[in-house]
Formats: structure tokens, sequence, C-alpha cells
């Protein structure tokens, strides 16, 4: 994945103009990864680490599609979901009912899987009769808590997780985590980066180590974990 | 949750193969559809797909002398040569005297190779005000007349003193025009026009279209069922796959662009009925009283221009915004990068729908009655849709790399709406503008609307050839540049 990082940043047509035609454009080649080539098993929980910049979030976005790589192919078999911001579509003005199916569709969920599914989701929430109030109104910890529900629904074949989700309070917080590592160990693929060594060395089967956009490792979790801590 | 995993593959696979099976029963309908259109639109265009006004019409000069005072005895003829295919009338201009006249007059038209009278017809001298134009019409239009020399005689049996004149032009000439006052020939031509209708090509081989098309349509179908089976997946069938893949999704931002477009007013979705009546009232106001077009029906026709303007400049506006407006959500989830555009100019398209009320009442309201010709309405809508469409994506993809695109935008839909026929007529152009608007697809769409909403008629076939025309290039182009650039849009978000 290579990113053109131009001098400042282009914004204006006639910035854009007279800056071409003074010759004055100069993009820093900058590659955020180079040279990545890895092949995750099905059913296996695949752990990603690596420090702040490593390239370890755009992995995870060229992965799911959101970004096309410049060179260079991603191939997955079965369905990709991929969580990694929560309540992305949200709509401050619609209910939260309205919102579920919203962002249910967003993430793409089919409208009968949603209907079916809706009670499930309401029930997880915790949000009671608040899930005909506009999300507006809603707390930060309600937002994350129907977001969460929404997002966690679903049975992916390939799962992408950012950071293990654990949101709202305490109690949801531990039915929130509960529910993560119900989905991880279900079967499916999972692809996970986090920061957090204990949680992938509990989890993972196999880890990959990014250092700099390159990889610096990759083999069972244990190793490169220990390797990583030193 | 395992059952919950095999249901959503057993999903998938169902749809690809209903796709296999549905995709013949598409087929047929497809088909089956294209024929029965091609005989609505047979019947619903009716005249208008046959003739036209004939672009040959000899137009009436300006009056600025009289010719004889026509006595018993005295005569004016005017030759002439016309290239129109049906003539379906004549009229000529008359002076009086400012008096009161009696007798009779005779109006004849000869066909001058074959010496045949071809009209004769009589006049009340007493009827005839100071430059009263009396218009003749053929019986049945005559047809085969192009470039023969024919005559117009005007007689009369009045007597001196209370005898009418028609009116002539002294500096006009035309080849062929030959005017002659009671048998001496004069320079100058009779103040007198000719009228009639062209034959339109495609309404002569229209069977015949319809035939090619038909047997087209029906082979690139086989072409296309043909390459599924082969494994390949040709355009349309994507396209199919990807409407029934994410019409749910396609709905849910088109009810929440609706939704929160109007959440917190109190009026509501009202408002997408009252905005183009309070625009049309403003318009209305404004441009009866201070310019007096002389336009029937002005408000039917300023609404008309009104509504589809709006529609245009909404679609544009709000496409424009569609993909840098959900940066967020296309930072951070993968849904194709078309559906937004898409999506953007679907609700509008709805408020387009809900603002065609208001100007149902008004067209009502004037006197104007719903004709079969309001069921071609659709081609129009649908063709300024996707028009629409392919220009919001065109604006949409600059807008992600030059930010300035919406302020010129402002700009350029603002010249644009000016340099449209929205309130003022398309006469009062000087003819160096007039030629922009032969290029300004806005007006072929909104021309169109007024056909059938006021004229209640069908276009000529030309006007649907253009629409879909603009449409299509419209499309094509901004598809593409939306295709090559999309890419690399999350990177400038």
């Amino acid at each position: 994945m290579q990113f053109r990082l131009s001098g400042d940043r282009i914004m204006s047509l006639k910035e854009f103009v007279t800056a071409k035609i003074g010759g004055k454009l100069t993009y820093d080649e900058f590659w955020a990864l180079k040279n990545i080539s890895f092949e995750v098993y099905k059913g296996e929980v695949f752990g990603i680490i690596g420090r702040n910049g490593s390239g370890k979030s755009t992995l995870l976005k060229v992965i799911s599609g959101i970004l096309k790589p410049t060179e260079g192919v991603v191939k997955c078999q079965g369905n990709v979901v991929p969580m990694l911001e929560l309540g992305s579509g949200f709509d401050m003005d619609l209910t939260g009912r309205e919102n579920i199916f919203l962002n249910g569709a967003i993430l793409g969920y089919s409208e009968e899987f949603l209907r079916s599914e809706y009670d499930r989701i309401l029930e997880f929430s915790e949000l009671g009769h608040f899930i005909d109030v506009p999300i507006r109104n809603y707390s930060s910890g309600m937002l994350m808590r129907l977001a969460f529900s929404i997002a966690t629904m679903v049975n992916p074949q390939i799962l992408i997780v950012d950071e293990i989700l654990a949101v709202g309070d305490e109690a949801f917080q531990k039915k929130s985590r509960d529910r993560m590592m119900q989905l991880m160990s279900g079967g499916t693929t999972v692809l996970f980066v986090s920061h957090n060594l204990s949680q992938i060395k509990e989890l993972c089967d196999r880890v990959l180590w990014l250092d700099g956009g390159g990889v610096r490792m990759l083999d069972l979790a244990d190793l490169v974990c220990d390797s990583y801590e030193i | 949750m395992k059952p919950n995993i095999n249901w959503l593959i057993s999903k998938v696979e169902n749809n690809l193969a209903l796709n296999q099976r549905t995709l013949k029963i598409y087929s047929k309908i497809l088909v089956i559809g294209y024929l029965l259109m091609s005989v609505i639109f047979y019947f619903l265009a009716g005249e208008q797909l046959h003739f036209r006004e004939s672009r040959e019409n000899i137009n009436m000069q300006t009056a600025n002398s009289g010719t004889v005072e026509l006595t018993s005895g005295s005569l004016a003829e005017q030759t002439f040569i016309n290239n129109i295919q049906r003539i379906t009338s004549v009229s000529v201009a008359w002076g009086t005297y400012n008096r009161h006249n009696k007798g009779t007059v005779y109006i004849d038209v000869y066909e001058l190779n074959g010496n045949i009278q071809i009209m004769h017809q009589e006049l009340s001298a007493g009827e005839i005000t100071e430059g009263y134009i009396s218009t003749f019409t053929f019986e049945k239009p005559v047809e085969g007349l192009t470039g023969a020399p024919l005559l117009l005689k005007i007689t009369a049996d009045s007597m001196p003193g209370s005898a009418v004149s028609p009116l002539m032009n002294t500096a006009a000439s035309k080849d062929g025009f030959l005017l002659s006052l009671n048998g001496n020939s004069v320079p100058g031509m009779l103040c007198f026009s000719v009228k009639g209708e062209d034959y339109i090509w495609i309404g002569l081989h229209y069977w015949k279209f319809v035939v090619v098309g038909a047997f087209l349509l029906v082979f690139y179908i086989l072409v296309t069922l043909h390459s599924i089976k082969n494994g390949k997946k040709p355009l349309l069938f994507m396209a199919l796959v990807a409407i029934r893949k994410y019409r749910f999704l396609i709905r849910q931002l088109v009810a929440r662009d609706f939704k929160a477009k109007y959440k917190r007013s109190f009026f509501g979705i009202l408002w997408s009925f009252l905005n183009p009546l309070l625009t049309m009232l403003v318009q209305y106001l404004v441009f009866s009283n201070l310019f007096r077009f002389d336009i029937p029906y002005y408000s039917v026709y300023l609404l008309c221009g009104i509504v589809i303007f709006n529609y245009f400049s909404e679609a544009c506006g709000m496409t424009l915004n569609s993909i840098v407006g959900n940066a967020s959500l296309i930072t951070k989830v993968y849904v194709p990068k078309y559906i937004y555009p898409l999506t953007r100019v679907i609700s509008s398209f709805i408020n387009l729908l809900i603002a065609m009320v208001p100007l149902l009442i008004v067209t009502f309201a004037s006197g104007l009655y719903p004709t079969k010709a309001y069921l071609l309405l659709p081609f129009v809508l649908v063709c300024l849709a996707v028009f629409c469409l392919g220009l919001g994506m065109l604006l949409a993809s600059a807008m992600v790399f030059f930010r300035d695109m919406q302020f010129l935008w402002g700009v350029i839909s603002m010249v644009w709406m000016y340099l449209t026929p929205l309130f003022y007529p398309e006469s009062i152009l000087p003819s160096s503008v007039a030629i922009l608007l032969k290029g300004n697809p806005l007006y072929y769409f909104i021309k169109f609307v007024r056909a059938c909403v006021m004229d209640g008629i069908s276009p000529e076939p030309i006007m649907y050839v253009l629409c879909f025309f603009f449409a299509v290039i419209s499309i094509l182009l901004g598809a593409f540049v939306f295709k090559k650039t999309q890419d690399r849009f999350v990177l400038y978000l």
C-alpha cells in the first residue's frame, strides 16, 4: 500500500494548477505497507501486533476492502465483516429502531435477518423503551451499547476486529467481552488487532508482528509475543 | 450459532440460483414489455409521431403598405414556391382604409404547372377589420406541392369606396416570388403566410424501428444468457445482482435522507410540496407584473420549469456532497461507492414526484386537463434522473479532489438557471444565446414536460432521441470518471 503524501495537502483547483505549472508538486512516497504476504487459514484466530503507525489499521482496511492496495491483491473466501468502528452511519436524528435498520443495512445484513434478529439486538442492548427515542438524546454509553449490539449480532465467516470492544458500564463490559469471545471462538476466522499481549496470547493461534510497514515476525502466538516484549 | 451461519450461506446460494432461473423470466418480461411499450407509445404519440410543424413555413412579412383597393375586377396575384410537405393553411393580412366595407373577397390558390385550382375560399369584407389576418385552412392537407410554382390570387366584388385591400411589404423579395397587382408586376411581397406539416422520418419507419429494436434486444439477451451459462459475468447480470444485493441498503439510505431532512421541521414532508409552490408564487408575481411575457398559461409554464430545474439543482447539489458527506462511512465500511450518489438521486426523485402534485393542481386550476400525453412524462423524468446521476457522479468525484467544486457549482447552476427558459419565453433570447440553448439538455427536458402538460400532445420524436441521448452521454461520462477515481477517494477524505 503506497501513499503519496504531497508537501501540503492540495485541496483546491487553483493551488493544484499553480503548483503543477510551477513544478512544485512533489510527492514524498511513503509505503504504509510493503511486501506483506501471508495466509490465514479457515477457523484460525490471527493476531496482528505492532507499534503505533506500523500499519495495522491500514492492513485491516485493505483486507476489508475499504482501501485498495496500490499493488498486490487480497483474496477472501467468505463474507468479511469488519468491526473497525462501532456505529458508523448512525444518524443522530433517527430513533434507535430506525438506526438498527440503517446501520444493519450498511453493515450488509439482509432485511429478513434484521427483522428476525431485531428482538435479540434490542434485548442485548438493554435499551428498553428508549429504542424509540432519537439517538441524539442517548448518552455515549447507550450509543455504544446499541452500536455494539448491532455489530455483533452477525455470524460472519471472516471477522476483522480492531481491539476487543468492551463498552458501557462494568456489567455491560463483561457481557460484551463475553460476546466477543463467543464470536471469536465460534469457528469463525478472525483477524484481530490488539495492544493487549495477554489477550493475544490467550486467543490467537498465530501472530503477525508489523514494524514500519513490513513483516517483522510471523509465527505461533507465544513465540512472537515473547520476542515482542523484549 | 451454527444454524445461523448455514442459514446465511444457503441464503447467498439461493440468491445466485434464483438468478439463473429468474433471469429467463426477467428476459421474457423485458421483451414483452418492450413490445407492449412500443404499441402503447404508438398510440400515445399519435399524430406527433408522423408529422411536425414544417420548418419550411412561409412566414408573414411585416406590412408597410397596402396594395390595391380590391374592387370588382381588380386583382392581386402572388406567385410563390414552397417546400412544405403537407400544406394545411394560408393566411392573408388585410387593410380596410379604416372604414366599414362591403362585398365578398375570393381567395384562390392554383398550382401553375398543371393549372389546377387547389383552394377556393370566400370571405365577407364586412368581417375584416384593419390589420386583420384571415386564415384559410384546407379541408385536407395538400401534399406533393414542394417546389411547384403556386399562385395565390385575391379578387373581390366590392364597390369602390367600400373595398378592402390586402397588405404588402414593398422591400421584401424572395426567389420565385412575384407579386402583380391588376396584372402589373411590382416589387415587394404580399403579406401572407403558408403553414403546413412535414413527415417525420422516424414516424414513417416506426414499425421497422420497433422490429429491428426487438431483434437487437432478443439477440443481446441470448448472448447474455449464453455467457452466464459459460460462467462469465456480463455487465447486465452484475448490475442485476448488485441491485438485488443492495436494494435494502438503498432503501434505508433513501429513508434516512428523507427522515433526516424534515425530521425537526414543523411542516415536515409538506415542504417538498410547498417549496415549488411558493417559489412559483413569488416568481409568478414578479414576472407577470414586471415583465409581462406573452405566454398563455404562464403559471403552468413557469411551474413546469421550476419543478424540473429544482430537481436538477437539488439532485446535483446533493450528489456533489454524497461522497465527501459520507466520509465517515466510506473510511470505515466497505459499500460500493456508487450507492451514495444513487441514493441521493433517488431521494430527490421522490421529492420531484411530490412536487409534481402542486404542478398538477395549478394546471387543473388554470383550466388545462389531463390528456394521454401525461403517460409520456415518466420517460422524460427517468431520462432527467439518469442525466442528474451522471452529472452528479462527475461532480462528486471532482469534489473529492477539489473542494472548490461546491462553490463553483453554485455559480454554474445559477448561470445555468438563467440560460434556461424557465420564466421567460425562448423567443426573447438574442440569436447568439439561442445557440447555447441548443446544447442545453435541461432546455429539452423542460420543453418535453411543457409539451405534455401544456399542449397535451407528445413532443416530436427527435425530442425523445435528444433526451435519451443526453441522459446516456451523461451517465457514461459520469460513471467512467467515477470508476476511474473511486479507489483514490478514501485517500482524500
